[in-house]
């Protein structure tokens, strides 16, 4: 029994102390020095907190920091409710569905410099896409990515429209996954598709929804690929996200002792917000 | 109430959402098909040209079918390999009786560690790979890419663990089944719809990975992602020759998922016999 | 991220070609067969006419060159962990002017003279404004220091223009500010075309490279004098202020109402598709112009150095990039780098980078005949152009500079502050950083 506890749990541990957990205590080590190259060689001088210190007044990262839950709220809450949305009503249907389940996994598939590039020119206010159709329903051209008001909200957009499907697939492989027993008796009950729902799905579904939740939360707190394409976190700072400016810090300034400092303390923020989020998720879940 | 009603609404809101997940990709597809001018001056109508994928795939300066070939190879390593290691533990995790402080730091430690953006690993991660001559090879990449889809995939397939009858798999014990045995033939068929979804994610998401992969690879290791990265230039962005090799990129994927469809049609049938 | 130390790495055995130095008339008898090496480059519009000179340079000599060609994003990445780490991947590493400080404080290239202490700048060469040379100890880019790397693309904005339009309205070339504003505003017909599109978005090095020739065109600067090691900062003068008033109202009145959000790309598109009658955008789009496949404008662009104010002369910042010996190699494929490097810099290797359609870094190509065709009509503007060149910043903190610019000129293009206030602001935030990395540095009085 032990060597099959160990046998089964070992592998992933193994490759999590050694591939993660050194480049995260670099990570924190780095975060208390400054760092500067002579001659080929690098010196760390040590700056005790200095490097957090001066985190709050980097006016990127307080823009970063507002943008980024905007983002994130907005982002994956669209995502769980349309993939929800989806894989219910997928569900239901049986002709078709290995077809609709192919076309609405597409957007996952497209590498993230590509749909930003693409995206990119779809918004674009002269040439693009989006405005050619607005213009057919005889609307206004917008500068949707160079506006202050519809930046950020653009960008949501094209989030939800690239992650849907992962929120969709999981929560449908899930649905698919129920047992069918409950379901049998609501029926002879004589229950409503909505209480259907409440009453059943819901709480079946409650661990696939958390956890599509939490991962699609932590992935979208690391979004980059589609604001270094559409918007560079522009115009001004509207669509500045946190990990946009650990980028800049980062790796653009070399700034790696200061850059650390702000890596960290987005774990930490994260790691607050996530349990915050399960607690609650919890709470209702016993509740229930 | 008639039944057609209801099932009406649900193709018609299907279809419309198909409709918009279909206009920016069928656009994407068919931009590699056109010509540069074409597609920025918006046209609607056009005659399709094959140079952007002849550029692609055979021009002098392109490595894309090597590219092709070593992103199938990093891909597919790095999904059976995650898949394994994390169905495995988190099997391990729910059933054999490990104290709740260890699978709650662990997970919880895996989440944590999924938060960290992977440039800020790639840089630590090549330091590792040079050090022990490893940054040429596949191995570098393919280890790498299994840790970043390592968390998901453990708790996702700790879901799917979970919702397996403990009363079969103990069942099964008392007839004296090892462990070996309980996994293949009671957990592994009640989690395939999970592990078919879960699998199409992992493959997808080490495709498309880009950061680590340019840290990790030379001209004869790299990926995909790396050399679509390439059409983004310090100052243009050759879209037509992007959307072709994009177009080329899904392809993989895509088939995935149709040979993943009747995977997960089996793997339900299955749970309804039980 | 700490260096660590690794085991003597097995070097990939080269193809070492038979000793055939054939007629070589430039390079000295005593090179001929060298090490191989391998030169890490970015996928460009000029890299096939560099790949072109390498193929020549292979053929030419005998000696074996890998080229390890990587996306721009990620590019310096890619050269900085070669560089940091105990045993390099690249000799030649292809820099570009945003990382090039960077790499010579670090001491991570070596000295072109010091590898090979013969070596010799051709006299043909261009410069760019000194960057080729730097000086350790003062840590200056000046001739009196040592000659660190060697021009590989001598990227710079110019003005394109309509050249059909011109002739239509029989106008001229624009020498001076006022001239270019006076014929953008006579070619501005809205929304059909624009009189002129400026790179006015927040990017990696967007807003503030579209402003260079504005600010050094009339007169302005950054810093005092840099040469010298002289860093106060002059961004808040009041040519400062003149430079970047100019460039919003030329904005406002003949250029694209959403400048501010206006990128390279955007450039690009409103050019090929005959969009805006003007665009000061770097030369290595030239070659988009006349492509029928890319452009709908083919034949009808022309081109000349960005204008200037009376009294100064043409400044159009410096986007190039140099050819740089990484340090952490070993010596025979230092020796094999240099060599590839004095080869670039003749006569014949400059030509075939021209005819492949690369932008030359020597002037004897600028008076060859191929100058006069009309395919390289942007040569003439370019020899002119590049003596003026400017490096706006010598120092590898540049890197944090440049946000600050970006995110001011941005809001000051936007309309959310006006010029003295963004001009201020953005010196006092310099001045900040310079005095953190303890350079020779001061600010001026406020602007009013």
């Amino acid at each position: 029994m032990r060597l099959s506890r160990w046998a089964t749990f070992g592998p992933a541990l193994l490759l999590m102390l050694v591939l993660g957990v050194l480049p995260l205590a670099n990570l924190f080590y780095t975060s208390f020095h400054t760092v500067t190259w002579a001659a080929g060689k690098a010196t760390f001088t040590p700056a005790g907190i200095g490097n957090y210190l001066a985190l709050p007044a980097d006016p990127l990262l307080r823009a970063g920091f507002f943008n980024t839950i905007v983002f994130a709220v907005g982002a994956v809450g669209g995502q769980m409710v349309l993939g929800f949305g989806l894989a219910l009503l997928c569900s239901r249907v049986t002709r078709g569905r290995v077809l609709y389940r192919a076309v609405f996994i597409l957007p996952i598939l497209i590498p993230g410099i590509v749909i930003g590039a693409i995206w990119k020119l779809m918004l674009n206010f002269d040439f693009g896409l989006v405005n050619q159709i607005t213009d057919l329903v005889g609307m206004d051209p917008r500068n949707w990515l160079g506006d202050r008001q519809t930046a950020l909200a653009s960008v949501i957009a094209v989030d939800i429209w690239h992650w849907t499907p992962f929120c969709f697939l999981l929560l449908l492989a899930g649905l698919e996954s129920l047992p069918q027993d409950p379901y049998e008796a609501a029926k002879i009950d004589g229950a409503s598709w909505w209480q259907e729902l409440r009453y059943i799905t819901l709480p079946l579904m409650a661990p696939a929804i958390l956890v599509t939740f939490a991962f699609r939360l932590v992935i979208a707190f690391k979004v980059f690929d589609e604001i270094y394409l559409l918007t560079g976190g522009g115009p001004v700072t509207a669509t500045e996200v946190l990990s946009f400016t650990l980028f800049q810090r980062l790796f653009t300034e070399d700034r790696e002792g200061y850059g650390s400092a702000m890596a960290v303390a987005i774990i930490f923020l994260c790691s607050l917000l996530l349990v915050v989020a399960v607690s609650v998720g919890r709470r209702s879940e016993r509740a229930a | 109430m008639s039944r057609l009603w209801p099932r009406l609404f649900t193709h018609a809101a299907l279809i419309a959402v198909g409709a918009i997940i279909l206009v920016p990709v069928i656009w994407v597809v068919t931009a590699g098909f056109r010509t540069q001018i074409s597609l920025l001056t918006g046209q609607f109508l056009f005659a399709p040209v094959l140079a952007n994928f002849t550029e692609v795939l055979f021009s002098k300066t392109s490595d894309f079918l090597v590219n092709y070939r070593n992103s199938m190879i990093v891909g597919s390593a790095s999904t059976v390999l995650c898949l394994t290691v994390a169905t495995l533990a988190a099997w391990s995790l729910a059933r054999l009786g490990w104290p709740r402080w260890v699978v709650h730091v662990f997970l919880g430690w895996a989440l944590l560690f999924q938060m960290l953006p992977p440039l800020a690993l790639a840089g630590a991660w090549y330091t590792l790979s040079r050090a022990v001559g490893l940054d040429n090879s596949f191995v570098g990449l393919i280890l790498a890419h299994t840790v970043l889809n390592l968390p998901m995939a453990l708790w996702l397939m700790g879901v799917f663990v979970r919702e397996v009858p403990l009363e079969l798999e103990e069942a099964a014990r008392i007839d004296g089944a090892s462990t070996f045995t309980v996994l293949r033939h009671i957990v592994l068929p009640l989690v395939a719809p999970g592990l078919a979804a879960c699998a199409i994610l992992t493959f997808v998401f080490s495709w498309n990975e880009f950061a680590v992969a340019l840290n990790l690879t030379m001209k004869q290791t790299a990926t995909v992602p790396v050399a679509i990265a390439k059409f983004a230039q310090d100052f243009e962005i050759r879209y037509t020759q992007m959307a072709a090799a994009a177009g080329l990129s899904i392809l993989p994927a895509l088939v995935l998922l149709l040979i993943g469809q009747r995977f997960i049609v089996r793997g339900l049938t299955q749970g309804a016999v039980k | 991220m700490t260096s660590k130390r690794i085991t003597r790495r097995q070097t990939v055995a080269g193809m070492t070609a038979a000793a055939g130095a054939l007629g070589l008339p430039m390079i000295g008898a005593a090179q001929g067969k060298v090490s191989p090496i391998t030169i890490v480059v970015n996928q460009s519009p000029w890299f096939d006419s560099f790949r072109k000179t390498v193929e020549a340079y292979e053929k030419e000599s005998g000696n074996k060159v890998e080229l390890d060609v990587n996306p721009f994003a990620g590019s310096l990445e890619k050269q900085r962990n070669s560089v940091r780490a105990a045993k390099g991947q690249y000799d030649v590493l292809i820099m570009n002017s945003g990382w090039f400080a960077e790499m010579y404080f670090g001491g991570f290239v070596e000295a072109l003279s010091d590898i090979d202490p013969g070596f010799k700048l051709d006299k043909d060469i261009f410069t760019l404004n000194d960057t080729v040379y730097f000086d350790p100890v003062k840590k200056t880019m000046t001739p009196s220091g040592k000659l660190m790397s060697m021009p590989i693309s001598p990227l710079i904005p110019v003005l394109y223009y309509r050249g059909d339009l011109y002739k239509q309205t029989g106008l001229k070339a624009p020498d001076t500010f006022a001239e270019l504003e006076d014929n953008a505003k006579k070619l501005n017909k809205p929304p059909r075309m624009y009189g002129i599109v400026q790179r006015g978005a927040r990017g990696p090095a967007t807003v503030s490279f579209d402003f260079y020739p504005y600010l050094y065109g009339f007169g302005g600067s950054l810093f005092k004098d840099q040469a010298a090691g002289d860093y106060t900062v002059t961004l808040n003068s009041e040519l400062g202020r003149t430079a970047l008033d100019y460039y919003i109202r030329l904005a406002k009145e003949a250029g694209h109402p959403k400048t501010a959000a206006m990128d390279q790309a955007d450039l690009i598109q409103n050019m090929v598709t005959g969009k805006t009658a003007h665009v000061m955008m770097v030369i290595s789009a030239w070659s988009q112009m006349d492509d029928p496949n890319k452009s709908a404008v083919v034949g009808k662009v022309d081109f000349a150095p960005t204008p200037h104010a009376p009294g100064h002369s043409t400044a159009p910042g410096l986007g190039h990039w140099l050819g740089g010996v990484a340090r952490n190699v070993p010596d025979e494929r230092k020796r094999g780098a240099v060599e590839f490097l004095r080869w670039y810099q003749t006569k014949a290797a400059q030509m075939v980078t021209a005819e492949a359609g690369g932008i030359p870094v020597s002037a004897a190509i600028y008076r060859e005949p191929l100058a006069q065709e009309p395919r390289f009509r942007w040569m003439k503007a370019i020899a002119e152009s590049l003596p003026h060149a400017v490096s706006t910043m010598n120092f590898p903190e540049a890197s944090e500079v440049i946000p600050i610019l970006e995110l001011g000129l941005n809001q000051a293009i936007a309309g959310e502050t006006n010029s003295v206030a963004a001009l201020n602001s953005m010196a006092d935030q310099i001045h900040a950083v310079m005095a953190k990395y303890k350079y020779n540095t001061g600010v001026l009085p406020k602007l009013k």
